[in-house]
Protein backbone atom coordinates (compact mmCIF):
# COMPACT_ATOMS: atom_id res chain seq x y z
CA UNK A 1 0.00 0.00 0.00
CA UNK A 2 1.35 3.80 -0.87
CA UNK A 3 -0.04 5.96 1.63
CA UNK A 4 -1.81 4.35 4.38
CA UNK A 5 -3.72 6.73 7.41
CA UNK A 6 -4.75 4.50 10.43
CA UNK A 7 -7.17 5.87 12.81
CA UNK A 8 -5.69 9.53 12.48
CA UNK A 9 -6.80 12.15 14.95
CA UNK A 10 -5.79 15.64 15.73
CA UNK A 11 -6.54 17.50 19.10
CA UNK A 12 -6.22 21.06 19.23
CA UNK A 13 -7.26 22.87 22.51
CA UNK A 14 -9.43 19.79 23.62
CA UNK A 15 -11.54 19.72 20.13
CA UNK A 16 -10.86 17.45 17.95
CA UNK A 17 -10.00 18.65 14.24
CA UNK A 18 -10.27 15.52 12.71
CA UNK A 19 -10.99 12.30 13.85
CA UNK A 20 -10.75 8.49 13.32
CA UNK A 21 -9.64 9.18 9.05
CA UNK A 22 -8.70 5.75 7.80
CA UNK A 23 -7.71 5.86 4.02
CA UNK A 24 -5.22 3.80 1.82
CA UNK A 25 -4.01 5.52 -0.92
CA UNK A 26 -3.09 2.74 -3.99
CA UNK A 27 0.11 3.15 -6.31
CA UNK A 28 -0.83 5.75 -9.14
CA UNK A 29 -4.05 6.64 -7.68
CA UNK A 30 -5.75 10.13 -7.52
CA UNK A 31 -7.68 10.49 -4.49
CA UNK A 32 -10.13 13.58 -3.72
CA UNK A 33 -10.63 14.93 -0.47
CA UNK A 34 -13.68 16.32 -0.48
CA UNK A 35 -15.74 18.60 2.06
CA UNK A 36 -16.84 22.02 2.98
CA UNK A 37 -15.06 24.83 4.29
CA UNK A 38 -13.55 24.21 7.79
CA UNK A 39 -13.86 20.86 7.54
CA UNK A 40 -10.27 19.65 7.98
CA UNK A 41 -9.34 18.94 4.45
CA UNK A 42 -5.74 21.20 4.98
CA UNK A 43 -5.41 19.63 8.47
CA UNK A 44 -5.38 16.01 7.29
CA UNK A 45 -2.43 17.25 4.48
CA UNK A 46 -0.63 19.08 7.23
CA UNK A 47 -0.92 15.78 8.99
CA UNK A 48 0.45 14.05 5.99
CA UNK A 49 3.09 16.04 5.13
CA UNK A 50 4.55 16.52 8.85
CA UNK A 51 3.87 20.23 9.61
CA UNK A 52 1.53 19.26 12.59
CA UNK A 53 2.01 15.87 14.38
CA UNK A 54 -1.18 13.62 14.85
CA UNK A 55 -2.74 13.38 18.50
CA UNK A 56 -3.82 10.01 17.70
CA UNK A 57 -3.36 7.15 15.19
CA UNK A 58 -0.41 6.67 12.76
CA UNK A 59 0.76 7.61 9.02
CA UNK A 60 2.67 5.13 6.58
CA UNK A 61 4.04 5.61 3.43
CA UNK A 62 5.13 2.54 1.57
CA UNK A 63 4.32 0.28 4.50
CA UNK A 64 7.31 2.37 6.82
CA UNK A 65 5.71 4.39 9.51
CA UNK A 66 6.39 8.24 9.26
CA UNK A 67 6.42 8.66 12.79
CA UNK A 68 9.54 10.72 13.87
CA UNK A 69 10.21 11.33 10.15
CA UNK A 70 11.26 15.24 9.33
CA UNK A 71 8.73 17.06 6.71
CA UNK A 72 12.01 16.85 3.74
CA UNK A 73 12.45 13.25 4.39
CA UNK A 74 8.73 12.19 3.54
CA UNK A 75 9.63 13.58 0.14
CA UNK A 76 6.20 15.43 -0.58
CA UNK A 77 5.27 17.31 -3.36
CA UNK A 78 2.70 19.96 -1.75
CA UNK A 79 0.85 22.72 -3.58
CA UNK A 80 -0.31 24.87 -0.93
CA UNK A 81 -3.85 26.69 -0.77
CA UNK A 82 -2.28 30.06 -1.00
CA UNK A 83 0.72 28.59 -3.14
CA UNK A 84 3.11 30.18 -0.77
CA UNK A 85 5.63 31.23 -3.46
CA UNK A 86 8.53 33.66 -1.52
CA UNK A 87 7.57 36.90 -2.67
CA UNK A 88 11.16 38.27 -2.49
CA UNK A 89 12.27 35.95 -4.69
CA UNK A 90 12.12 35.88 -8.45
CA UNK A 91 10.21 32.43 -10.22
CA UNK A 92 13.45 31.08 -10.98
CA UNK A 93 14.62 32.04 -7.44
CA UNK A 94 11.66 30.50 -6.01
CA UNK A 95 12.10 27.18 -7.88
CA UNK A 96 15.95 27.16 -6.84
CA UNK A 97 15.76 27.36 -3.24
CA UNK A 98 15.02 23.60 -3.02
CA UNK A 99 17.57 22.42 -5.27
CA UNK A 100 20.20 24.41 -4.28
CA UNK A 101 19.92 23.37 -0.26
CA UNK A 102 19.17 19.84 -1.49
CA UNK A 103 22.92 19.64 -2.86
CA UNK A 104 22.39 19.84 -6.52
CA UNK A 105 25.16 21.03 -8.76
CA UNK A 106 24.53 24.83 -10.47
CA UNK A 107 24.24 23.01 -13.74
CA UNK A 108 21.74 20.18 -12.79
CA UNK A 109 19.44 22.93 -10.94
CA UNK A 110 19.59 25.44 -14.49
CA UNK A 111 18.80 21.61 -16.28
CA UNK A 112 15.54 21.27 -14.38
CA UNK A 113 14.41 24.52 -13.70
CA UNK A 114 14.69 24.84 -17.60
CA UNK A 115 12.67 21.18 -18.24
CA UNK A 116 9.98 21.85 -15.94
CA UNK A 117 9.52 25.52 -17.27
CA UNK A 118 9.52 24.78 -20.63
CA UNK A 119 6.99 21.63 -19.45
CA UNK A 120 4.70 24.36 -17.66
CA UNK A 121 4.88 26.74 -20.27
CA UNK A 122 6.08 29.54 -18.18
CA UNK A 123 9.85 30.33 -19.66
CA UNK A 124 9.42 33.53 -19.87
CA UNK A 125 8.57 34.37 -16.63
CA UNK A 126 11.68 33.65 -15.23
CA UNK A 127 13.01 36.60 -14.16
CA UNK A 128 9.63 37.58 -12.72
CA UNK A 129 8.32 38.39 -8.99
CA UNK A 130 5.36 36.30 -7.56
CA UNK A 131 3.25 39.58 -7.66
CA UNK A 132 3.92 40.40 -10.82
CA UNK A 133 2.59 37.41 -12.54
CA UNK A 134 -1.36 36.28 -12.52
CA UNK A 135 -2.94 33.70 -10.21
CA UNK A 136 -2.85 30.97 -12.66
CA UNK A 137 0.80 31.84 -13.59
CA UNK A 138 1.42 31.71 -9.98
CA UNK A 139 -0.45 28.20 -9.30
CA UNK A 140 2.00 26.83 -12.34
CA UNK A 141 4.96 28.20 -10.22
CA UNK A 142 3.71 26.20 -7.22
CA UNK A 143 3.50 23.01 -9.58
CA UNK A 144 6.34 23.57 -10.62
CA UNK A 145 7.92 23.23 -7.46
CA UNK A 146 5.71 20.23 -6.26
CA UNK A 147 7.46 18.83 -9.74
CA UNK A 148 11.08 19.17 -8.87
CA UNK A 149 10.96 18.28 -5.45
CA UNK A 150 10.76 14.79 -7.00
CA UNK A 151 8.86 13.33 -4.52
CA UNK A 152 7.48 10.01 -3.52
CA UNK A 153 3.79 11.60 -3.19
CA UNK A 154 1.64 14.65 -4.24
CA UNK A 155 -0.37 16.89 -1.73
CA UNK A 156 -2.28 19.12 -3.73
CA UNK A 157 -4.40 21.39 -2.00
CA UNK A 158 -7.25 23.42 -3.60
CA UNK A 159 -4.57 23.86 -6.31
CA UNK A 160 -7.36 25.56 -8.26
CA UNK A 161 -9.33 27.39 -5.90
CA UNK A 162 -8.04 31.11 -6.31
CA UNK A 163 -8.43 30.42 -10.50
CA UNK A 164 -11.93 31.49 -12.29
CA UNK A 165 -14.19 29.00 -13.89
CA UNK A 166 -12.32 29.11 -17.12
CA UNK A 167 -8.78 28.92 -16.32
CA UNK A 168 -9.89 25.77 -14.20
CA UNK A 169 -11.20 23.63 -16.36
CA UNK A 170 -8.39 24.57 -18.95
CA UNK A 171 -6.26 23.37 -16.66
CA UNK A 172 -7.74 20.60 -15.71
CA UNK A 173 -5.78 18.44 -19.06
CA UNK A 174 -2.77 19.62 -18.20
CA UNK A 175 -2.58 19.21 -14.27
CA UNK A 176 -3.97 15.36 -15.25
CA UNK A 177 -1.18 14.52 -18.15
CA UNK A 178 1.84 16.25 -15.68
CA UNK A 179 1.05 14.75 -12.17
CA UNK A 180 -2.14 13.26 -11.69
CA UNK A 181 -2.06 10.28 -14.47
CA UNK A 182 1.43 9.65 -13.52
CA UNK A 183 2.38 6.89 -11.72
CA UNK A 184 3.22 8.52 -8.22
CA UNK A 185 -0.43 8.76 -6.38
CA UNK A 186 -1.28 12.39 -5.23
CA UNK A 187 -4.22 13.62 -2.96
CA UNK A 188 -5.84 16.49 -4.55
CA UNK A 189 -8.17 18.44 -1.79
CA UNK A 190 -10.80 20.41 -3.26
CA UNK A 191 -14.73 21.59 -2.19
CA UNK A 192 -15.68 21.79 -5.75
CA UNK A 193 -17.42 17.91 -5.93
CA UNK A 194 -17.66 18.30 -9.78
CA UNK A 195 -13.89 18.79 -10.18
CA UNK A 196 -13.40 15.81 -7.45
CA UNK A 197 -15.31 13.58 -9.57
CA UNK A 198 -13.95 14.78 -12.93
CA UNK A 199 -10.80 14.38 -11.74
CA UNK A 200 -9.61 11.70 -9.22
CA UNK A 201 -10.13 7.39 -9.34
CA UNK A 202 -11.71 7.74 -5.83
CA UNK A 203 -13.16 10.01 -3.67
CA UNK A 204 -13.45 10.72 0.55
CA UNK A 205 -15.80 12.92 1.41
CA UNK A 206 -15.08 14.82 5.10
CA UNK A 207 -17.19 16.67 7.15
CA UNK A 208 -16.43 18.38 10.53
CA UNK A 209 -13.68 16.24 10.86
CA UNK A 210 -15.10 12.80 10.05
CA UNK A 211 -15.04 10.20 7.01
CA UNK A 212 -18.33 10.15 5.77
CA UNK A 213 -17.14 7.70 3.05
CA UNK A 214 -14.61 6.79 0.34
CA UNK A 215 -15.47 5.29 -2.52
CA UNK A 216 -15.42 5.76 -6.54
CA UNK A 217 -17.46 8.62 -8.26
CA UNK A 218 -19.93 6.12 -9.19
CA UNK A 219 -20.43 4.62 -5.74
CA UNK A 220 -20.99 7.57 -4.10
CA UNK A 221 -23.25 9.46 -6.57
CA UNK A 222 -25.62 5.57 -6.81
CA UNK A 223 -24.90 4.71 -3.15
CA UNK A 224 -24.44 7.57 -0.83
CA UNK A 225 -23.68 6.39 2.27
CA UNK A 226 -25.24 9.00 4.51
CA UNK A 227 -27.65 12.20 4.23
CA UNK A 228 -24.55 14.54 3.86
CA UNK A 229 -23.06 12.75 1.11
CA UNK A 230 -26.21 12.73 -0.51
CA UNK A 231 -26.78 16.01 -0.20
CA UNK A 232 -23.29 17.03 -1.01
CA UNK A 233 -22.67 14.88 -4.10
CA UNK A 234 -24.42 15.54 -7.30
CA UNK A 235 -25.95 18.88 -8.68
CA UNK A 236 -29.01 19.96 -8.69
CA UNK A 237 -29.41 18.73 -4.92
CA UNK A 238 -30.58 15.36 -3.88
CA UNK A 239 -34.47 15.81 -3.10
CA UNK A 240 -34.67 15.22 0.59
CA UNK A 241 -38.07 14.14 1.67
CA UNK A 242 -39.47 14.62 5.51
CA UNK A 243 -38.67 11.60 7.80
CA UNK A 244 -41.03 9.35 7.88
CA UNK A 245 -41.55 6.56 10.99
CA UNK A 246 -37.52 7.53 11.31
CA UNK A 247 -36.76 6.40 7.68
CA UNK A 248 -35.48 9.45 5.02
CA UNK A 249 -35.84 8.99 1.55
CA UNK A 250 -34.54 11.06 -1.20
CA UNK A 251 -34.30 11.01 -4.73
CA UNK A 252 -32.06 12.34 -7.67
CA UNK A 253 -34.16 14.44 -9.69
CA UNK A 254 -33.02 12.75 -13.02
CA UNK A 255 -35.05 9.69 -11.14
CA UNK A 256 -38.04 12.07 -11.76
CA UNK A 257 -40.74 11.94 -14.36
CA UNK A 258 -44.38 13.06 -15.41
CA UNK A 259 -46.65 10.61 -15.18
CA UNK A 260 -50.25 10.46 -14.65
CA UNK A 261 -50.80 8.24 -11.78
CA UNK A 262 -48.37 10.08 -10.11
CA UNK A 263 -48.37 11.87 -7.37
CA UNK A 264 -49.96 15.97 -7.91
CA UNK A 265 -48.09 19.04 -7.66
CA UNK A 266 -48.03 22.70 -9.14
CA UNK A 267 -45.17 23.82 -10.61
CA UNK A 268 -43.49 26.70 -9.03
CA UNK A 269 -40.55 27.82 -11.55
CA UNK A 270 -37.96 26.38 -13.74
CA UNK A 271 -34.46 27.29 -14.58
CA UNK A 272 -33.22 26.52 -18.23
CA UNK A 273 -29.96 24.72 -17.48
CA UNK A 274 -29.06 24.71 -21.42
CA UNK A 275 -29.24 21.05 -22.09
CA UNK A 276 -32.00 20.40 -19.84
CA UNK A 277 -34.22 22.10 -17.61
CA UNK A 278 -34.71 22.23 -13.62
CA UNK A 279 -37.94 22.34 -12.85
CA UNK A 280 -39.25 23.10 -9.37
CA UNK A 281 -42.59 21.63 -8.15
CA UNK A 282 -44.78 22.05 -5.13
CA UNK A 283 -45.75 19.46 -3.58
CA UNK A 284 -47.33 17.55 -0.70
CA UNK A 285 -44.30 16.23 0.08
CA UNK A 286 -42.62 18.95 -0.15
CA UNK A 287 -40.43 21.00 -2.88
CA UNK A 288 -39.49 18.37 -5.53
CA UNK A 289 -36.94 19.32 -8.23
CA UNK A 290 -37.06 17.69 -11.27
CA UNK A 291 -34.43 17.69 -14.54
CA UNK A 292 -36.56 17.54 -17.73
CA UNK A 293 -35.45 17.56 -21.36
CA UNK A 294 -35.97 20.90 -22.88
CA UNK A 295 -38.48 20.56 -24.73
CA UNK A 296 -41.05 18.65 -22.34
CA UNK A 297 -44.17 19.95 -21.79
CA UNK A 298 -45.36 20.82 -18.77
CA UNK A 299 -49.50 20.74 -18.03
CA UNK A 300 -51.15 22.96 -15.25
CA UNK A 301 -51.58 20.31 -13.44
CA UNK A 302 -48.61 18.29 -13.57
CA UNK A 303 -48.89 14.51 -11.72
CA UNK A 304 -44.97 13.32 -11.06
CA UNK A 305 -43.38 10.01 -10.00
CA UNK A 306 -40.31 7.87 -9.54
CA UNK A 307 -39.49 4.17 -9.15
CA UNK A 308 -39.62 2.67 -5.87
CA UNK A 309 -35.69 0.83 -6.84
CA UNK A 310 -34.42 4.60 -7.13
CA UNK A 311 -34.84 5.47 -3.80
CA UNK A 312 -32.71 6.07 -1.39
CA UNK A 313 -33.42 5.28 2.66
CA UNK A 314 -31.24 6.94 5.68
CA UNK A 315 -32.04 6.19 8.97
CA UNK A 316 -33.13 9.36 10.65
CA UNK A 317 -31.55 8.76 13.79
CA UNK A 318 -27.84 7.91 12.62
CA UNK A 319 -28.11 10.00 9.22
CA UNK A 320 -26.61 6.52 7.87
CA UNK A 321 -27.87 4.63 4.59
CA UNK A 322 -30.50 2.03 4.85
CA UNK A 323 -30.20 -1.41 2.53
CA UNK B 1 -6.87 70.24 -1.83
CA UNK B 2 -5.88 73.35 -1.03
CA UNK B 3 -6.15 73.37 2.52
CA UNK B 4 -4.03 69.78 2.41
CA UNK B 5 -1.22 72.28 1.14
CA UNK B 6 -1.42 74.80 3.07
CA UNK B 7 -1.27 72.11 6.27
CA UNK B 8 1.95 70.23 4.84
CA UNK B 9 3.84 73.95 4.20
CA UNK B 10 2.96 74.53 7.87
CA UNK B 11 3.89 71.55 9.25
CA UNK B 12 7.10 71.51 7.54
CA UNK B 13 7.74 75.27 8.31
CA UNK B 14 7.33 74.01 12.11
CA UNK B 15 9.61 71.16 12.03
CA UNK B 16 11.76 72.48 10.17
CA UNK B 17 12.46 75.98 11.07
CA UNK B 18 14.53 75.47 14.22
CA UNK B 19 17.23 73.56 11.58
CA UNK B 20 17.18 76.60 9.27
CA UNK B 21 17.76 78.72 12.29
CA UNK B 22 20.60 76.17 13.64
CA UNK B 23 22.22 76.57 10.31
CA UNK B 24 21.77 80.37 10.41
CA UNK B 25 23.11 80.87 13.37
CA UNK B 26 26.18 78.36 12.70
CA UNK B 27 27.35 80.65 9.83
CA UNK B 28 27.01 83.61 11.69
CA UNK B 29 28.99 86.03 13.60
CA UNK B 30 28.66 86.75 16.96
CA UNK B 31 27.65 90.36 16.01
CA UNK B 32 25.49 89.34 13.51
CA UNK B 33 23.64 87.16 16.14
CA UNK B 34 22.90 89.94 18.48
CA UNK B 35 21.80 92.49 15.81
CA UNK B 36 20.52 90.46 13.14
CA UNK B 37 19.89 93.57 11.10
CA UNK B 38 23.75 95.05 10.43
CA UNK B 39 25.05 94.11 7.32
CA UNK B 40 28.32 94.56 7.56
CA UNK B 41 31.09 92.23 5.39
CA UNK B 42 31.74 90.14 8.10
CA UNK B 43 28.26 89.22 8.35
CA UNK B 44 28.82 85.57 7.48
CA UNK B 45 31.56 83.73 8.84
CA UNK B 46 33.06 79.81 8.69
CA UNK B 47 34.80 80.43 12.62
CA UNK B 48 32.17 78.66 14.45
CA UNK B 49 33.63 75.59 12.34
CA UNK B 50 36.87 76.18 12.31
CA UNK B 51 36.90 77.08 15.72
CA UNK B 52 35.18 74.11 17.04
CA UNK B 53 37.17 71.10 14.49
CA UNK B 54 40.28 72.60 15.79
CA UNK B 55 39.63 72.25 19.35
CA UNK B 56 41.61 69.54 21.60
CA UNK B 57 40.12 66.62 21.08
CA UNK B 58 38.50 68.06 17.50
CA UNK B 59 35.04 67.57 17.29
CA UNK B 60 34.99 65.11 14.60
CA UNK B 61 36.41 63.00 17.32
CA UNK B 62 33.19 62.70 19.43
CA UNK B 63 31.04 61.75 16.00
CA UNK B 64 33.52 58.99 15.55
CA UNK B 65 32.92 57.61 19.18
CA UNK B 66 28.88 58.03 18.44
CA UNK B 67 29.24 56.13 15.62
CA UNK B 68 30.91 53.32 17.25
CA UNK B 69 28.53 53.55 20.15
CA UNK B 70 25.12 53.63 17.87
CA UNK B 71 26.50 51.14 15.27
CA UNK B 72 27.75 49.02 17.59
CA UNK B 73 24.53 48.94 20.39
CA UNK B 74 22.63 48.50 17.24
CA UNK B 75 24.65 45.58 16.08
CA UNK B 76 24.37 43.75 19.88
CA UNK B 77 20.51 44.63 19.80
CA UNK B 78 19.67 43.25 16.63
CA UNK B 79 21.99 40.02 17.01
CA UNK B 80 19.79 39.07 20.37
CA UNK B 81 16.10 40.35 19.36
CA UNK B 82 16.07 38.80 16.10
CA UNK B 83 16.56 35.13 17.59
CA UNK B 84 14.57 35.71 20.70
CA UNK B 85 11.56 37.45 19.05
CA UNK B 86 11.71 34.70 15.96
CA UNK B 87 10.82 31.94 18.89
CA UNK B 88 8.74 34.35 20.27
CA UNK B 89 6.60 34.59 17.28
CA UNK B 90 6.03 30.74 17.15
CA UNK B 91 5.23 29.93 20.84
CA UNK B 92 2.09 30.94 22.45
CA UNK B 93 2.64 29.69 26.08
CA UNK B 94 2.19 30.70 29.23
CA UNK B 95 5.99 31.32 29.32
CA UNK B 96 5.77 33.33 26.19
CA UNK B 97 2.94 35.39 26.91
CA UNK B 98 4.30 36.59 30.69
CA UNK B 99 7.72 37.15 28.52
CA UNK B 100 5.67 39.60 26.21
CA UNK B 101 4.16 41.24 29.17
CA UNK B 102 7.44 42.21 31.23
CA UNK B 103 8.82 43.21 27.48
CA UNK B 104 6.01 45.33 27.12
CA UNK B 105 6.09 46.34 30.98
CA UNK B 106 10.02 47.51 30.46
CA UNK B 107 9.52 48.83 27.27
CA UNK B 108 7.36 51.88 28.60
CA UNK B 109 9.55 51.86 31.95
CA UNK B 110 11.64 55.35 32.10
CA UNK B 111 14.67 54.07 31.84
CA UNK B 112 16.46 57.63 33.45
CA UNK B 113 15.40 56.02 37.10
CA UNK B 114 17.80 53.78 36.40
CA UNK B 115 20.90 55.79 35.20
CA UNK B 116 21.99 56.01 39.18
CA UNK B 117 22.16 52.07 39.90
CA UNK B 118 23.49 51.68 36.21
CA UNK B 119 26.57 53.91 37.47
CA UNK B 120 26.81 50.85 40.36
CA UNK B 121 27.37 48.75 38.07
CA UNK B 122 29.88 50.31 36.43
CA UNK B 123 31.74 51.32 39.18
CA UNK B 124 31.35 47.83 40.46
CA UNK B 125 32.65 46.40 37.03
CA UNK B 126 35.06 48.61 36.31
CA UNK B 127 33.01 49.44 33.24
CA UNK B 128 33.96 53.50 33.18
CA UNK B 129 35.40 55.31 30.81
CA UNK B 130 35.39 52.17 28.03
CA UNK B 131 32.94 53.17 24.27
CA UNK B 132 32.88 49.40 24.51
CA UNK B 133 31.44 48.87 27.80
CA UNK B 134 28.46 51.27 27.41
CA UNK B 135 27.48 49.36 24.79
CA UNK B 136 25.90 47.14 27.16
CA UNK B 137 23.63 49.40 28.88
CA UNK B 138 22.37 50.75 25.46
CA UNK B 139 21.84 47.79 23.98
CA UNK B 140 19.94 46.57 27.12
CA UNK B 141 17.74 49.46 27.49
CA UNK B 142 16.19 49.20 23.98
CA UNK B 143 16.60 45.56 23.81
CA UNK B 144 12.35 45.09 24.99
CA UNK B 145 11.31 47.68 22.19
CA UNK B 146 13.18 45.70 19.46
CA UNK B 147 11.93 42.06 20.45
CA UNK B 148 8.70 43.72 20.37
CA UNK B 149 8.66 45.03 17.02
CA UNK B 150 10.86 42.16 15.53
CA UNK B 151 8.30 39.53 16.82
CA UNK B 152 5.06 41.58 15.64
CA UNK B 153 7.21 41.69 12.10
CA UNK B 154 7.76 38.12 12.56
CA UNK B 155 3.92 36.78 13.38
CA UNK B 156 2.95 39.17 10.07
CA UNK B 157 5.01 36.28 8.24
CA UNK B 158 2.19 34.25 6.68
CA UNK B 159 2.50 30.74 8.33
CA UNK B 160 2.16 28.77 5.04
CA UNK B 161 6.06 30.73 3.79
CA UNK B 162 7.63 29.36 6.19
CA UNK B 163 6.33 25.75 6.31
CA UNK B 164 7.02 25.36 2.50
CA UNK B 165 10.53 26.16 2.92
CA UNK B 166 10.49 23.27 5.95
CA UNK B 167 9.04 21.07 2.64
CA UNK B 168 12.09 22.16 0.72
CA UNK B 169 14.57 21.33 3.02
CA UNK B 170 15.63 24.79 4.57
CA UNK B 171 17.42 24.19 7.87
CA UNK B 172 16.30 26.88 10.23
CA UNK B 173 19.33 29.02 9.47
CA UNK B 174 18.64 29.14 6.07
CA UNK B 175 15.27 29.76 6.60
CA UNK B 176 16.23 32.94 8.66
CA UNK B 177 18.49 33.95 6.35
CA UNK B 178 17.06 33.28 3.06
CA UNK B 179 13.52 33.92 3.79
CA UNK B 180 12.29 35.55 6.70
CA UNK B 181 14.74 37.92 7.37
CA UNK B 182 14.35 38.86 3.88
CA UNK B 183 10.46 39.44 4.41
CA UNK B 184 11.16 41.25 7.82
CA UNK B 185 13.77 43.82 5.77
CA UNK B 186 11.24 46.87 6.72
CA UNK B 187 10.86 45.93 10.16
CA UNK B 188 14.40 45.35 10.77
CA UNK B 189 15.58 48.92 9.27
CA UNK B 190 13.17 50.86 11.31
CA UNK B 191 14.02 49.16 14.46
CA UNK B 192 17.70 49.33 14.09
CA UNK B 193 17.06 53.12 13.22
CA UNK B 194 15.06 53.56 16.76
CA UNK B 195 17.98 51.75 18.79
CA UNK B 196 20.44 53.99 16.71
CA UNK B 197 19.11 57.16 17.51
CA UNK B 198 18.31 56.24 21.17
CA UNK B 199 22.40 55.52 21.62
CA UNK B 200 23.32 58.72 19.60
CA UNK B 201 20.82 61.03 21.86
CA UNK B 202 21.21 59.19 25.18
CA UNK B 203 23.08 61.84 27.39
CA UNK B 204 22.22 60.18 31.48
CA UNK B 205 24.55 57.29 31.38
CA UNK B 206 26.95 58.86 28.57
CA UNK B 207 27.37 61.69 31.23
CA UNK B 208 27.83 59.84 34.19
CA UNK B 209 29.93 56.41 32.64
CA UNK B 210 32.63 58.38 30.92
CA UNK B 211 34.60 60.87 32.21
CA UNK B 212 37.51 60.99 29.62
CA UNK B 213 37.53 64.18 26.91
CA UNK B 214 38.61 61.78 24.01
CA UNK B 215 35.81 59.65 24.83
CA UNK B 216 32.96 61.68 25.08
CA UNK B 217 30.09 61.21 22.99
CA UNK B 218 28.31 63.75 20.99
CA UNK B 219 25.55 65.04 23.05
CA UNK B 220 27.57 65.27 26.11
CA UNK B 221 30.27 66.97 24.51
CA UNK B 222 27.78 69.37 23.18
CA UNK B 223 26.74 70.18 26.55
CA UNK B 224 30.31 70.86 27.90
CA UNK B 225 31.02 72.80 24.61
CA UNK B 226 27.94 75.11 25.94
CA UNK B 227 28.66 74.97 29.46
CA UNK B 228 33.04 75.99 28.69
CA UNK B 229 32.07 79.39 30.13
CA UNK B 230 30.58 81.15 32.71
CA UNK B 231 30.61 84.61 31.17
CA UNK B 232 29.12 83.82 27.55
CA UNK B 233 27.41 81.01 25.95
CA UNK B 234 28.83 79.99 22.42
CA UNK B 235 25.90 80.05 20.20
CA UNK B 236 28.02 80.14 16.93
CA UNK B 237 30.11 77.04 17.70
CA UNK B 238 27.17 75.24 19.52
CA UNK B 239 24.76 75.75 16.21
CA UNK B 240 27.71 73.93 14.07
CA UNK B 241 28.39 71.28 16.54
CA UNK B 242 24.36 70.98 15.96
CA UNK B 243 25.04 70.95 12.19
CA UNK B 244 27.78 68.34 12.23
CA UNK B 245 26.09 65.76 14.66
CA UNK B 246 23.01 65.58 12.62
CA UNK B 247 25.13 65.28 9.25
CA UNK B 248 24.97 61.33 9.66
CA UNK B 249 21.66 61.29 11.01
CA UNK B 250 20.08 62.75 7.76
CA UNK B 251 22.51 60.38 5.92
CA UNK B 252 21.05 57.16 7.36
CA UNK B 253 17.57 58.53 6.71
CA UNK B 254 18.22 59.25 3.01
CA UNK B 255 19.92 55.88 2.94
CA UNK B 256 17.17 53.57 4.50
CA UNK B 257 14.28 56.02 3.32
CA UNK B 258 12.37 53.54 1.44
CA UNK B 259 12.31 51.15 4.46
CA UNK B 260 11.17 52.94 6.88
CA UNK B 261 8.39 54.44 5.11
CA UNK B 262 7.29 51.00 4.61
CA UNK B 263 8.00 49.93 8.10
CA UNK B 264 6.09 52.81 9.27
CA UNK B 265 3.05 51.96 7.20
CA UNK B 266 3.67 47.80 7.44
CA UNK B 267 0.52 46.33 8.34
CA UNK B 268 -1.99 49.26 7.48
CA UNK B 269 -2.97 47.35 4.82
CA UNK B 270 -3.66 43.74 4.21
CA UNK B 271 -2.23 41.71 1.47
N1 LIG C 1 -3.98 25.48 14.72
C1 LIG C 1 -5.30 25.42 14.86
N2 LIG C 1 -5.86 25.67 16.05
C2 LIG C 1 -7.19 25.61 16.22
N3 LIG C 1 -8.06 25.29 15.24
C3 LIG C 1 -7.57 25.04 14.03
C4 LIG C 1 -6.16 25.08 13.77
N4 LIG C 1 -5.98 24.78 12.47
C5 LIG C 1 -7.20 24.57 11.96
N5 LIG C 1 -8.16 24.71 12.88
C6 LIG C 1 -9.60 24.51 12.68
O1 LIG C 1 -9.74 23.25 12.09
C7 LIG C 1 -10.79 23.24 11.16
C8 LIG C 1 -10.31 22.63 9.86
O2 LIG C 1 -9.39 23.49 9.24
P1 LIG C 1 -8.80 23.18 7.80
O3 LIG C 1 -7.88 24.29 7.45
O4 LIG C 1 -8.26 21.80 7.78
O5 LIG C 1 -10.11 23.26 6.89
P2 LIG C 1 -10.26 23.01 5.33
O6 LIG C 1 -11.09 21.82 5.17
O7 LIG C 1 -8.92 23.01 4.68
O8 LIG C 1 -11.08 24.28 4.90
P3 LIG C 1 -10.93 25.21 3.59
O9 LIG C 1 -11.69 24.55 2.50
O10 LIG C 1 -11.56 26.49 4.01
O11 LIG C 1 -9.46 25.33 3.32
C9 LIG C 1 -11.26 24.67 11.02
O12 LIG C 1 -12.50 24.78 11.68
C10 LIG C 1 -10.20 25.49 11.70
O13 LIG C 1 -10.78 26.57 12.36
MG1 LIG D 1 -7.88 24.25 3.43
Amino acid sequence: MTLTLENLGLCVQRNWIIRNINIEVQPGECLALLGPSGCGKSTTLRLIAGLDKPSEGSISLFNKDLKGISPVNRKIGMVFQSYALFPHLTVVENLALGLKVRGYSIAEQKRRISYVLELLQIATLRNRKPQEISGGQRQRIALARALLRDPLIYLLDEPMSNLDAQLREDLRPELRKLIISGDKPVIYVTHDQQEAMAISNRIAVLNNGNLEQIGTPQELYLKPQSIFVANFIGRPQINMFEPLDSIRIAVRPEDIYLDPDGIQCKLIYKEWLGQNQLLFFDTPKGTIRMIGDTALDIPSEPRITWKKQKEHHFSTKSGKRIS
Amino acid sequence: MKLNKTLIIFILIWSLLPLGWQLYTSFSTPEALTQPFIFSPNRWTFENYLQILNSNPPFWKYLLNSLIVGLLSTAITLIIAVPASYSLSKSNNRFSKLSKLFLAGSAMFPYVILFLSLLEVARKFNLGNNLLAICIPYSALSMPLAILLLTAAFKDIPKDLEEASVLEGLTLFQRLRWILLPLIKPSIASTAILVFLFSWNEYPIALTWISKSELLTLPVAMARLAGSSVYEVPYGAYAAATVIGSIPLLMIVLIFQRQIVSGLTQGAVKG
